[in-house]
């Protein structure tokens, strides 16, 4: 019983967490431009929207374009149902570090190739933009998760997300410096605002926008949804690692600390919001250099977890 | 193992002066620096706590106002009147430099836990390992950079390394002692500010890649 429950909750928060997410953040930036935004569950509306409208399907393309978002899709949820982002999970196999980030990579595997099989000269051009960001983001993220990886001795992230720090400053460091290298590493992935502005009407600037310029109807919606799930994913093992950092966390119930959960979740996309409207897009020759902050974070986290190891 | 406040605010203060190499911009570089210092006045008001020497909160104050204010201000009003606003480029490229300053960081842990502290073994280790990774951050500095007013960067950076090192393996210098080196640094970065005008009027530039030899102009 308690099984089913788990899995019905792990269902709607699958559904709702992400819409809220993107919703939070349109409604944040709405607000701190003077105007009042669309209401927060709108992006389920445009969803539900686009699901039934018809598709648009140009003739160069082969059956990979629109095999390709079912795969994105499929793949998002298969993660979405491994990585912990959330402190309650139905039961799930062993969760590796390095299948997660490969799987997010498989991902974006297909979401390159259905741009390119798109015929368009904008997918194309986007695509070598974002395969660059992939592979520059890719060590960061690696290395902040294998830091934690390090410091409690596994590499399976549901025995690292249930740990706390064992009350020491280095692991409280360990967690804050990992949080933050993958929250700033997920906004390269996710193409959002300090690397690519998710609201452009360019296409010469577009990265993630100019690779879905093609899909209409179902296919978008399958597409949208899966950016928007693989947002909170990443948000959410942000929030986990900014909560964890504080010893009190494992003393609460599982109610609470889920609560807190998806009220980081909310924060971080808050503060996403606000970032967007603060600060301007980075040059794309300074992107580089924004990664190399995030790497040095995550390089600092493993060090220092090497460090406390080696103390022991 | 209990991490001291003076511990904490040493190290943070060594984590900020690595991100000062991954930046060319000479105004993010006075700014990470000024930040780096006032948390090493930070770690002197902790000490002075933990110590409980009245002289150390008066070391505090002049530090955070001298090299963390003072300086800085002089540094970006040279910086406004040299026109000077960005380094011409590194030796090694600046974040890949970064990623060398935190692995100097962690290789300076290894360097200093054998150091014997007055105060018992064990104590002052992270401090000692803060004080010799800023005194290595600031040569990766001075070795990579190409301007005269970067070389200074280095040069104060190393200055705050040695002072940490002092202030974390004793219980803090005396008073005469530290206000005698904070006006020889502040006669330091007054000289070499004299300097860099100097230069900049004799060869219309601040590259010190350009200063091999010597000739007039």
């Amino acid at each position: 019983m308690t099984a089913l429950l788990h899995w019905l909750t792990f269902l709607l928060s699958i559904i709702f967490i992400p819409v809220l997410t993107l919703g939070t953040i349109r409604k944040t930036k709405a607000r701190l431009q003077n105007r009042i935004g669309p209401p927060i569950c709108q992006p389920i509306y445009d969803l539900v929207k686009l699901a039934r409208k018809g598709e648009t399907i140009s003739s160069t393309m082969s059956g990979l374009f629109r095999l390709s978002s079912l795969f994105v899709f499929a793949d998002i949820l298969v993660l979405a149902w491994l990585t912990p982002w959330l402190c309650f999970k139905p039961w799930a196999p062993h969760s590796n570090i390095f299948m997660v980030v490969y799987l997010f990579a498989f991902a974006r595997m297909f979401t390159l190739l259905g741009s390119l099989d798109s015929g368009s000269a904008f997918g194309a051009f986007s695509a070598s933009r974002e395969a660059t960001l992939s592979l520059l983001v890719e060590p960061a993220v690696l290395l902040a998760l294998v830091a934690l990886g390090i410091f409690f001795g596994s590499s399976d992230l549901r025995v690292i997300f249930s740990h706390t720090t064992n009350q020491t400053f280095i692991g409280s460091a360990i967690w804050i410096a990992a949080g933050l290298a993958i929250f700033f590493s997920s906004l390269v992935e996710l193409s959002r605002m300090p690397v690519d502005d998710p609201t452009t009407h360019l296409e010469l600037t577009m990265i993630h926008e100019a690779m879905i310029l093609e899909a209409s109807g179902r296919n978008l919606a399958l597409i949208e949804f899966a950016h928007a799930l693989k947002m909170s994913i990443f948000f959410g093992l942000a929030s986990q690692c900014f909560l964890r950092a504080f010893p009190q966390f494992s003393t609460f119930n599982v109610y609470s600390q889920s609560g807190l959960n998806i009220v980081g979740i909310l924060g971080l996309a808050l503060f996403v919001g606000l970032l967007e409207s603060l600060i301007v897009k980075l040059q794309w020759r300074k992107v580089p250099e924004f990664i190399a902050y995030i790497l040095s974070l995550s390089l600092i986290a493993s060090l220092a977890a090497i460090g406390a190891g080696v103390i022991k | 193992m209990m991490v001291t406040a003076t511990e904490i605010c040493v190290l943070t203060a060594a984590l900020l002066a690595c991100l000062i190499v991954g930046s060319l911009h000479l105004k993010v570089n006075l700014w990470l620096y000024a930040l780096s210092t006032l948390f090493i006045a930070l770690a002197t008001a902790a000490a002075a706590l933990e110590h409980s020497e009245t002289g150390l909160i008066v070391i505090a104050i002049l530090i955070a106002l001298l090299k963390s204010i003072a300086i800085p201000k002089f540094f970006s009003w040279a910086i406004d009147k040299l026109h000077v606003y960005r380094d011409l480029g590194a030796i090694i490229a600046p974040p890949l430099a970064m990623h060398a300053a935190i692995l100097l960081f962690a290789l300076s842990f290894i360097l200093t836990k054998e150091i014997p502290s007055p105060a018992g073994p064990g104590y002052g280790w992270f401090g000692a390992a803060g004080g010799i990774s800023l005194v290595f951050t600031g040569l990766l500095l001075m070795l990579t950079r190409r301007l005269a007013i970067s070389q200074i960067f280095g040069f104060l950076v190393i200055e705050n390394g040695i002072y940490v090192f002092a202030l974390t393996q004793t219980k803090g210098m005396p008073l005469m002692v530290e206000m005698g080196i904070l006006l020889d640094v502040l006669v330091g970065v007054m000289v070499s500010g004299l300097l860099l005008f100097k230069i900049q009027k004799s060869f219309e530039h601040i590259d010190v890649g350009q200063l091999t030899q010597l000739k007039e102009p």
